[in-house]
């Protein structure tokens, strides 16, 4: 059976006191004015009120002694608050971290996934730098090293080279075709003169070949087009210059 | 010691009613006019010890219960520090700033 808290028990033991004081003083007083003897209830009713007193008085050492425990109570629930928020403060700590190593995991795991991808994809260096080479050998990337301003080469096929080429030459030749046929027949039989037949890097299309030098040289010069054979002069020129401008860049 | 035993017995002393009740039996005895004074006091003296009573902390359990919850919170401050002793104890990572 649960025991009764301190607070109900001083409150009764009070009743007890004020009702037992308050019996005792109007009996004396009746006994006073009626002039009668007391049957000894007085007595009684005086030792009960002493033994109600006594009773108070423990108690009230015991709820004194209960407050004190009381104040011991408060820190250890500070303390208890307190530790409650350096917990937290670590949890929050420790998942913040292995939010860091999951992702740190995933991103090595991605990376080694890539490496094992690009080993199985591998290409060789040679064949890397034999494409370099000929992309960088049209000058098309980056200028010659002995390029200036008012240098007529440039990176894309000019003018002058557009007409020297086949569609130039077609613009030139009879309407009635060679033999009766017309050039582009020629072209799709496979007789083409050598004298047409392309000789600049963006017009090969043969990559074991080799590379074919870019070098428009100093032979290039601004003509109006029908000046075929001087045209084909310069194509054979270009086509003859060996120079290479990757090559010096060493 | 003595000192606060000397408090505890005052405080004692101070909650008893047996002094005035016997102020008011001599006064009853006597026949004195200071009877109606005497019975104010005791009067007086009853609403203090209640509002005293009221106003004590930790009484509102038994001396046995509040033991109890004493002996609880002990123990749970004791877990939480060998909790956080432990974790302080494991090898920490450090978190950086973000910058």
């Amino acid at each position: 059976m649960a025991e009764k808290a301190t607070k109900e028990r001083l409150l009764s033991v009070l009743d007890d006191l004020e009702v037992l004081s308050r019996e005792l003083i109007e009996m004396l007083a009746l006994s006073r004015s009626q002039k009668l003897p007391q049957a000894g209830e007085d007595t009684q009713i005086l030792d009960l009120l002493v033994q109600r007193d006594r009773e108070l008085q423990e108690l009230m050492d015991v709820g004194r002694e209960q407050g004190r425990v009381q104040e011991e109570m408060l820190l250890l629930e500070k303390e208890v608050e307190k530790r409650d928020s350096d917990i937290q403060q670590l949890q929050k700590q420790l998942k913040e971290a292995e939010h860091i190593l999951a992702t740190a995991v995933y991103q090595a795991k991605e990376k080694l996934k890539s490496i094992d991808k690009a080993k199985k994809g591998s290409i060789s260096s040679e064949e890397l730098i034999k494409y370099a080479h000929r992309i960088s050998a049209s000058n098309a990337v980056c200028a010659p090293l002995n390029w200036l301003p008012g240098d007529p080469r440039r990176p894309y096929p000019t003018d002058m080279e557009m007409r020297s080429g086949l569609l130039g030459h077609m613009a030139n030749l009879p309407t009635n075709g060679v033999n009766g046929h017309l050039p582009g027949d020629a072209l799709a039989a496979g007789r083409l003169p050598d004298v047409l037949t392309p000789q600049y890097p963006w017009q090969s299309s043969d990559v074991s070949v080799g590379m074919l030098p870019p070098h428009h040289g100093n032979d290039f010069g601004l003509e109006p087009p029908g000046h075929n054979k001087e045209n084909e002069d310069e194509v054979e020129a270009m086509s003859t210059d060996s120079s290479s401008s990757s090559s010096d860049s060493d | 010691m003595a000192v606060v035993q000397t408090k505890q017995e005052k405080e004692s002393e101070d909650c008893s009613l047996l002094p005035l009740v016997h102020d008011i039996i001599k006064c009853i005895d006597k026949e004195s006019q200071d009877i109606h004074q005497e019975l104010n006091k005791l009067r007086t003296k009853i609403q203090e010890a209640r509002e005293q009573i009221s106003n004590m902390p930790g009484i509102d359990t038994s001396p046995e219960e509040q033991q109890q919850q004493l002996a609880s919170l002990r123990d749970q401050v004791r877990t939480k520090n060998q909790l956080l002793q432990k974790y302080k104890s494991l090898c920490m990572f450090e978190v950086p700033k973000a910058s």
